[in-house]
C-alpha cells in the first residue's frame, strides 16, 4: 500500500517540483500509513518521508521496489533465528528499536480470516514484522508476472526506438590535439601531380575527354599518289569476296507476267524440299506506292556479313567451256567406210528369240539357233530359209565349222553338242561328211580315261549327225581355225569345265585345271595359243605346252563375251556392265581402252575377219559399229573410232540384241534379236 | 615401323598441318575470346580457307597460318585487350558505386583508328572502289534503320550512316556517274562507275525497317564500324578529286528540314564550281539585290540554284543563265561518253515530286541525269505552279488540278528512262494507270536466251532515237515538253508500225508452214522424213523464229553423233559435259517456262 502511495506522490512530485508540494503530500501519507500501521512513531514515519524524498531526487528508476526504504535497518541476516528471543525485530533508521507485534495465537488469526473477505491478499512481512494486504493493482502485476508479461499492462515493451543523441553533424572530437600545420598549407606531392598532368597534357599524352569528341571527323587523304605506285601488295592468297548476285526482271517490284508463277505452281513449291523451294517469289505491285517495306532486309544483310567472314574462300576455275570442243577430234566417218549403216533384210521365221547365229565361212550361208526349239540356214543374199532342224531343246549356241570343206555345224543345246551336216557342198565333200560325222562303235571315244564321263560321243539318228552328251549344262563353243578342234565350255565343270574335242578322232580331253568359273574360250586365230575368260580374267594359255601365259585383267564385273582381232595381239572383251576392253596383248595386261558403251549387258562383242571393223551387241537394244586400225608399228596405239549405232530391234522381256557376226567378206553386219528377227546391215 | 603420320620431334609439320591451323587452336594461339577473334578477322578482313585435306576434320573451320600470325602482329590486338582491362575497370568502379570513377573512365575509354587497317586491306584507291559494294549496302541499310535511342543501336552511329550515304549519293549525283536503276521487292539497287569501277548498291524502300531478332548485331556493327570509316575515306578522297572541301558544311535551314541531300547537292555543286564562276556570282548576286530584297543567304552559285533565279528573274534575260550553265558544263572535262550520255538525258528539263513520291531516291536520280527538280516544301527551288515545269512525278490514283503543260508520271517512268537512256513516252506511264513491266538493267536478256516484250520495245525505241539525232532543246526554253512529246510520238508511230509488221511477217509463215504441212501428208511423207528435209530447208532460210522448232524434236541422228562422241570421252570429260548439258537444259527448260506462261497470260488477256 505504502509503496504505491510513495510511487503516486513521487509522479506529482516530478510534475511539480517544489518542496512545499512535497510537505503536503508527506502529511497525507501519514495518515494513510497510521491507518495501517499502529505502532510507527511520527518521527520514523517523518524520517521515512525524507528519506523517500531524498530517494526520489536522486534516483528516476521507475522500479517501485528500490525507491521504499525498508522501516527495518538491520540488513540481510537470518531474522528467525538471531531475534527468535528478542522483543525487537531490528532497528529502525534512527536506531531504535523496532517492537516485535504481538503475536496472535492460530486460532484468533483464522477467525479475523475467515471474517474478512480481504484475507486472501494479505501477507506476513517477516522483515518488517507485518502484514500487508496487496491492492488490487499489485495483484494484477503479480498475475502479469506469472503469466510472462510486462508488469505493468500500460508499459509497451516495443516502443519505437527514440535515439538518446542527435550524434549526426556533430562533432566528436577523439582528439583534443590542435589542428596541424600541414592543414593549411597547400600540399607539395599534389602540386607536384597536377604540375606532371599539365605537362603531360600540354605534351598531348593525355587527352581530354573534350577533344576526343571533336576528332570525329578526322578524315585525310589515305591515299596518295605513291601509295598507288608502292610495291604495297596485298598478301599473297588474297580472295576477294564475291559481289553479291545481281537482281533480274523477277525481282522487279513490277515483274513481266510471265515472271509470276502461277497459284498452281506457288502450291507446288509447298510440295518441294525445304532446300529446294525457291527462296523468292516474284510479285506484282501495281504501282509503287504499294510496295511495302522487305521485311528480310536486315536479315539478309546480315547473312551477307555471315558469308563475308565465315565461309571459306577459294579461287575456283570457272570452266565457260564449250561442250562442243570436250568431245574428242575422231577421224571422220567418211574416211572409214566401208561400215555396215542401214539394216537391208530382216530374216523372219524363227517364234522366239534368237540366241545365236553364225555364218558359213563361204559367206553364203546364214545358221540361227531360236529358243523355239529349231536350228534354221539362210540363204544370205535372198533370206530364203534354206533347212530347219528340229532339235527339241533352246538352242544356245551355233557354230560353222571354219573349214570350207567342211559344212558342219555345230549347236549347243541345254547338255549336248549337236555335230549336224548342214547339207551344203558338193557330192564329193557330202560323202566325207557322212563318213566324218559316223561313229561306228558307240564305246569308241571312251579310252580317254578323264573324259569318259565328261562327255559321250553318240550318233544322233534323226538328224544324222553326232550328238555329244556333256556331263553337265554347256554354255559356249568354238571352233579351231583349221575345222578339226573344237572347244567347248561347261561352267559348273570345276576341272573339267574346258574340253577340246578333236572331230576326226571323236576324242575329248580336258587339259586345264584350277580355273575359276569359265564364261567362254577361245582359240587364237593362227597360233597355238588358247584364251579362257572367267569371270573377271582372261588366261591365255599356250596350247603346245600346256601352261598359262598371261592373266589378263579386265576390271569388269562380269565378262559376257570375248574376241580375238584375226591378228592375234588384240582382243576385245565385253562385259555384262555394258563396258568394254581393248587389250592390246603386247602392251599390257590391263585394258588399252575401255568404252562405256551401253545402257546394260554387253551379250556379243565380235571382229569382222577382214575389214578393220568390230562390233558389239547389248540388251540395249543396240548394236555399236566400230573402226579399229592394228598398226604393224608397236609403237604406235590401235586407233579406236566408233562409227555408228544400229537400232532396230525391238527390246522382249528386258532384252535386246543377242548375237551379232560379221559377214566373213562383206562389211555386213548380222544381228539377231530377241524380237525374233535377225537382220543384215549393209553400207 | 612407324606409324603412317609419323613425325620425328623436332621435326616441323609439312603440308597442310603446317599451312592451316583450326579456329579453336588460332583462338588459343592468339590468347583471345572468340569474340575478339571475330572482330579482328572482321576488321582485317580474315577468311577461313579450304585446304586440300582438311587434317583435323571436315567439321572444323580452316584459317591460312600466315594470316593468323598476321594478325598476331597485329597492334589492334592490343589495342582491344587495353580496351578489355578499361571496360573491366568500369565495371568495378561501378559496382563499388563509384560514380565519378566510372564517369571519368568511360570518357577516357581507349580507342583505335582502322585507317591503317583500310590502307593495309586497299593498298590502292581502285581496291576499295572495288570493294565498296557490300559497304554502300550496308550503310544504307543502317541509314534508314530508325533512329531511337534504346535500341540496339546508337544514333549517333544512324545518323553518321545517313551523313556518308548522303555525301556519297551527292558525289555520284554530281560528277553523273549513275548508270542503272532499279525497283526491286528488296529495295532500289543503283550502280555507278566510279574510276572505271561498277559499283552496285541497295537502298532498302523508304519505310520503316524490321528489326528481326535473329540477327546478332554485334557482328553486324563490327562491320558496320569498318565500312563507316572506310566510305569516310573513300568520300573524302572522292571529294577533293573534284576539288570540294571534306567534310561539307551544309545549310543548316535545309538540313532541319531534312533536305540534307539537297543542301549537299548545293555544298558540292559550290564548291566545284567556285572557280569558274566566281566573276559570274558578283555580277548575278548584285542582279538578285535588285530584283529581290528577301533572297536567303545563300548566295552562291550553282546550276540547281539556277533554277531559283531563274524563278525570281523575268525572263528577259537568259543570256545571263545559259552562261552560267555553260560555265557549269565546261568546268569538268568529260573523257566519257557514257558520262556525257547520262549528263545530257534530261538536260534542260524540270522535274516536281509530288509528296507521295519517294523523294530521296528521285532527288538523288534525277540531277544524277542532268535533270533540275523540286518537291513540295519549304525551301524548295522552285513552286510547283512553275510553268516550265516538263514532268510532274506522282503516284497517287487521280490528280486533282493538272498543268496542261506538263506531263503527269510515274516514278518507275524515271528509273526506265534512266535504264533505255532515252525518254520513253510518257503514255503508259500516266496518272492511275498501269506502268508497263519494271525491267532489270542488271540482265543481259540475249544471254538468257529470252528477252521480255516491253525490253524488244525499248530497244526498237532506242534504235529509233540513235538514228534520228535528238533534237536539242532550243535556246527559248519555253516549251521544252513538245518537242521531246513530238520525238515521243514519232517514236510510238515507229514502233507501233514495227510491231505491226512483224505480226503480220509471223501470220504468213504460219499460213505457209500449214500449207506445206498440208501439202506433205497429202503426199505421204513422215514426220520424221519431213524433218530433215525441213532442216535443210531452215538453213537456207533466214528466218529466225524456226530456230527453235527444229531444235526441239530431237533427231536420232544428231543424237547418235553425240553418243558416238561422248562414247570416246574419258569418264572426267564425260562427266563434265553431261554437266553443261544439264545446265544448258535447265536454261532452256527456264526459257521454256516463261514462253509458256507468257503465251498463257496472253491467251488469258484476248480470249
Amino acid at each position: 500500500m505504502g509503496k504505491e502511495k510513495y510511487e503516486e506522490s513521487s509522479s506529482d512530485e516530478e510534475v511539480n517540483s517544489s518542496s512545499d508540494v512535497v510537505e503536503a503530500s508527506s502529511d497525507e501519507e501519514v495518515e494513510s500509513s497510521s491507518d495501517e500501521v499502529e505502532a510507527s512513531s511520527d518521527d520514523v514515519e517523518s524520517s521515512e518521508d525524507e528519506s523517500s524524498s531524498d530517494n526520489e531526487k536522486v534516483e528516476e528508476s521507475d522500479s517501485s521496489e528500490d525507491e521504499v526504504a525498508p522501516r527495518n535497518t538491520v540488513g540481510d541476516i537470518p531474522l528467525v533465528e538471531w531475534h527468535k528471543d528478542e522483543e525487537h525485530i531490528g532497528y529502525d533508521i534512527k536506531g531504535r528499536k523496532i517492537k516485535k507485534q504481538p503475536r496472535k495465537d492460530k486460532l484468533a488469526s483464522f477467525i479475523e480470516g475467515a471474517d474478512d473477505p480481504k484475507n486472501w491478499r494479505k501477507i506476513y512481512d517477516e522483515y518488517n514484522d507485518e502484514e500487508i494486504e496487496l491492492t488490487k493493482d499489485e495483484i494484477k502485476i503479480i498475475q502479469r508476472v506469472i503469466s510472462g508479461r510486462t508488469p505493468h499492462a500500460e508499459v509497451n515493451p516495443y516502443e519505437d526506438y527514440v535515439d538518446w543523441f542527435e550524434y549526426e553533424d556533430k562533432g566528436h572530437p577523439l582528439s583534443n590535439a590542435p589542428e596541424p600545420k600541414r592543414r593549411f598549407i597547400p600540399s607539395k606531392w599534389e602540386q607536384k601531380r597536377v604540375a606532371n598532368l599539365v605537362r603531360k597534357i600540354r605534351a598531348g599524352l593525355i587527352k581530354v575527354s573534350d577533344q576526343n569528341k571533336e576528332e570525329e571527323h578526322n578524315v585525310y587523304s589515305l591515299w596518295t599518289d605513291d601509295t598507288d605506285s608502292v610495291e604495297n601488295k596485298k598478301r599473297g592468297g588474297y580472295v576477294p569476296a564475291p559481289k553479291p548476285k545481281l537482281p533480274g526482271h523477277e525481282e522487279a517490284y513490277n515483274p513481266p507476267v510471265e515472271y509470276i508463277p502461277t497459284a498452281e505452281e506457288i502450291n507446288s513449291y509447298e510440295l518441294m524440299y525445304e532446300e529446294d523451294r525457291p527462296k523468292f517469289i516474284p510479285r506484282r505491285y501495281l504501282n509503287y506506292r504499294s510496295v511495302p517495306a522487305y521485311d528480310k532486309g536486315v536479315k539478309e544483310s546480315f547473312d551477307r556479313c555471315l558469308d563475308q567472314y565465315l565461309c571459306p574462300r577459294t579461287r575456283k576455275k570457272r570452266i565457260n567451256i564449250d561442250p562442243e570442243s570436250l568431245k574428242p577430234k575422231l577421224p571422220s566417218r567418211k574416211d572409214l567406210r566401208p561400215y555396215p549403216t542401214t539394216c537391208y533384210l530382216e530374216y523372219r521365221g524363227h517364234m522366239g528369240p534368237v540366241n545365236c547365229i553364225s555364218v558359213d565361212p563361204s559367206g553364203q550361208w546364214l545358221a540361227s539357233g531360236s529358243t523355239d526349239g529349231t536350228a534354221r540356214v539362210w540363204e544370205i543374199e535372198t533370206g530364203r530359209c534354206l533347212k530347219i532342224w528340229e532339235v527339241g531343246e533352246v538352242a544356245r549356241q551355233i557354230c560353222w565349222n571354219p573349214s570350207p570343206d567342211r559344212p558342219i555345224l555345230a549347236v549347243v543345246l541345254e547338255y549336248d553338242v549337236l555335230l549336224l551336216n548342214s547339207g551344203m557342198g558338193d557330192i564329193d565333200i557330202q560323202t566325207k561328211m557322212k563318213e566324218l560325222l559316223h561313229i561306228s562303235e558307240p564305246g569308241a571315244t571312251e579310252d580317254a580315261g578323264d573324259s569318259k564321263s565328261a562327255v559321250t560321243w553318240i550318233q544322233h539318228e534323226k538328224h544324222d549327225g553326232i550328238r555329244m552328251k556333256h556331263f553337265k549344262a554347256v554354255s559356249s563353243i568354238e571352233w579351231h581355225f583349221k575345222g578339226d578342234y573344237f572347244t567347248t565350255v561347261v561352267p559348273s565343270g570345276d576341272s573339267k569345265a574346258i574340253l577340246l574335242h578333236q572331230l576326226s578322232k571323236k576324242h575329248s580331253e580336258t587339259p586345264f585345271r584350277k580355273l575359276g568359273i569359265p564364261v567362254t574360250a577361245v582359240f587364237h586365230p593362227s597360233k597355238k595359243k588358247f584364251f579362257v575368260a572367267t569371270k573377271k580374267f582372261v588366261h591365255v594359255y599356250d596350247l603346245s605346252k600346256v601352261e598359262k601365259i598371261q592373266k589378263l585383267e579386265t576390271g569388269v564385273r562380269e565378262i559376257s563375251s570375248i574376241s580375238i582381232h584375226p591378228g592375234g595381239e588384240n582382243i576385245i572383251v565385253g562385259s555384262k556392265e555394258g563396258k568394254m576392253c581393248w587389250f592390246d596383248l603386247e602392251l599390257s595386261t590391263r585394258p588399252y581402252k575401255t568404252l562405256k558403251v551401253h545402257s546394260k549387258d554387253i551379250t556379243r562383242v565380235t571382229f569382222h575377219r577382214t575389214y578393220p571393223l568390230f562390233a558389239s551387241a547389248s540388251d540395249d537394244c543396240t548394236a555399236y559399229v566400230f573402226h579399229s586400225t592394228v598398226y604393224s608399228d608397236l609403237n604406235q596405239n590401235p586407233l579406236i573410232v566408233p562409227l555408228e549405232i544400229l537400232r532396230g530391234h525391238k527390246p522382249e522381256h528386258g532384252r535386246g540384241v543377242l548375237d551379232c557376226k560379221y559377214h566373213p567378206r562383206q562389211p555386213w553386219l548380222f544381228t539377231a534379236g530377241a524380237d525374233s528377227i535377225i537382220k543384215l546391215y549393209c553400207h | 615401323m612407324p606409324p603412317k603420320h609419323y613425325r620425328a620431334p623436332g621435326k616441323k609439320k609439312e603440308g597442310n598441318a603446317a599451312k592451316y591451323i583450326t579456329r579453336t587452336k588460332a583462338t588459343k594461339y592468339l590468347q583471345v575470346s572468340l569474340n575478339t577473334f571475330r572482330k579482328l578477322c572482321i576488321l582485317k578482313g580474315i577468311f577461313p580457307r579450304v585446304p586440300k585435306k582438311k587434317f583435323e576434320g571436315n567439321h572444323k573451320t580452316y584459317y591460312s597460318l600466315k594470316d593468323i600470325t598476321f594478325l598476331a602482329h597485329e597492334p589492334l590486338l592490343e589495342k582491344l585487350r587495353h580496351k578489355r582491362a578499361h571496360e573491366k575497370k568500369v565495371k568495378k568502379a561501378k559496382a563499388r558505386k563509384n560514380k565519378e570513377l566510372a564517369e571519368r573512365l568511360l570518357n577516357r575509354m581507349p580507342t583505335y583508328k582502322l585507317d591503317r587497317l583500310i590502307l593495309e586491306r586497299y593498298p590502292t584507291f581502285v581496291d576499295a572502289l572495288r570493294d565498296l559494294d557490300d559497304c554502300l549496302t550496308m550503310v544504307h541499310l543502317f541509314a534508314s534503320l530508325p533512329a531511337v535511342e534504346g535500341e540496339r543501336i546508337q544514333v549517333k552511329r544512324i545518323h553518321n550512316c545517313r551523313r556518308l550515304s548522303h555525301e556519297w549519293q551527292a558525289f555520284i549525283s554530281r560528277t553523273h556517274s549513275l548508270r542503272k536503276t532499279f525497283i526491286s521487292v528488296k529495295g532500289i539497287y543503283y550502280q555507278a562507275e566510279v574510276q572505271g569501277q561498277k559499283i552496285t548498291w541497295l537502298t532498302p524502300h523508304a519505310l520503316q525497317q524490321v528489326l528481326t531478332d535473329d540477327v546478332d548485331f554485334n557482328i553486324m556493327l563490327t562491320f558496320l564500324e569498318f565500312y563507316e570509316t572506310l566510305l569516310g575515306f573513300v568520300n573524302f578522297k572522292l571529294y577533293n578529286s573534284i576539288n570540294v572541301k571534306y567534310p561539307p558544311i551544309l545549310d543548316p535551314r535545309l538540313e532541319a528540314l531534312a533536305a540534307e541531300l539537297y543542301a549537299l547537292f548545293r555544298y558540292v555543286a559550290t564548291g566545284s564550281t567556285r572557280k569558274p564562276a566566281e566573276n559570274q556570282s558578283i555580277s548575278s548576286t548584285e542582279e538578285k539585290k535588285d530584283s529581290d530584297e528577301k533572297m536567303d543567304t545563300c548566295v552562291n552559285e550553282s546550276d540547281l540554284q539556277l533554277a531559283q533565279l531563274q524563278h525570281q528573274l523575268p525572263s528577259n534575260e537568259p543570256g545571263a543563265l545559259m552562261q552560267l550553265l555553260e560555265d557549269s558544263n565546261n568546268d569538268d572535262d568529260d573523257v566519257d561518253q557514257d558520262t556525257i550520255e547520262c549528263k545530257t538525258l534530261f538536260k534542260n528539263l524540270k522535274f516536281f515530286l509530288s509528296r507521295e513520291v519517294p523523294r530521296e531516291a528521285l532527288l538523288f536520280i534525277i540531277p544524277a541525269f542532268g535533270g533540275v527538280v523540286s518537291w513540295e516544301g519549304e525551301g524548295t527551288p522552285f513552286e510547283e505552279t512553275d510553268e516550265d515545269i516538263a514532268y510532274q512525278i506522282v503516284d497517287r490514283p487521280t490528280q486533282g488540278h493538272k498543268f496542261l503543260s506538263r506531263h503527269y508520271v510515274q516514278p518507275q517512268w524515271v528509273f526506265d528512262c534512266v535504264n533505255a537512256r532515252i525518254i520513253l513516252p510518257a503514255d503508259a506511264y500516266m496518272v492511275g494507270m498501269v506502268p508497263p513491266p519494271h525491267l532489270s538493267p542488271f540482265v543481259d536478256d540475249e544471254a538468257e536466251g529470252y528477252m521480255p516484250e516491253y525490253a524488244e520495245t525499248i530497244k526498237q525505241l532506242q534504235a529509233t532515237a540513235k538514228k534520228n539525232v535528238m533534237p536539242l532543246p532550243d535556246l527559248d526554253n519555253q516549251d521544252l515538253a513538245d518537242p521531246q512529246n513530238l520525238i515521243a510520238d514519232g517514236v510510238m508511230d515507229r514502233t507501233q508500225a514495227n510491231e505491226a509488221a512483224e505480226e503480220r511477217r509471223k501470220l504468213q509463215l504460219l499460213e505457209k508452214q500449214y500449207h506445206d504441212e498440208l501439202k506433205m501428208e497429202m503426199s505421204g511423207i513422215t514426220y520424221s522424213a519431213t524433218l530433215s528435209n525441213k532442216k535443210s530447208e531452215n538453213s537456207g532460210s533466214e528466218e529466225m523464229q524456226h530456230k527453235d522448232e527444229v531444235v526441239v524434236p530431237v533427231s536420232t541422228e544428231k543424237n547418235d553423233e553425240d553418243d558416238r562422241a561422248k562414247l570416246y570421252m574419258s569418264r572426267k570429260k564425260r562427266g563434265l559435259y553431261e554437266a553443261i548439258e544439264i545446265s544448258n537444259q535447265r536454261k532452256k527448260d527456264k526459257v521454256a517456262l516463261l514462253k509458256e506462261r507468257k503465251r498463257k497470260a496472253s491467251a488469258s488477256k484476248s480470249g
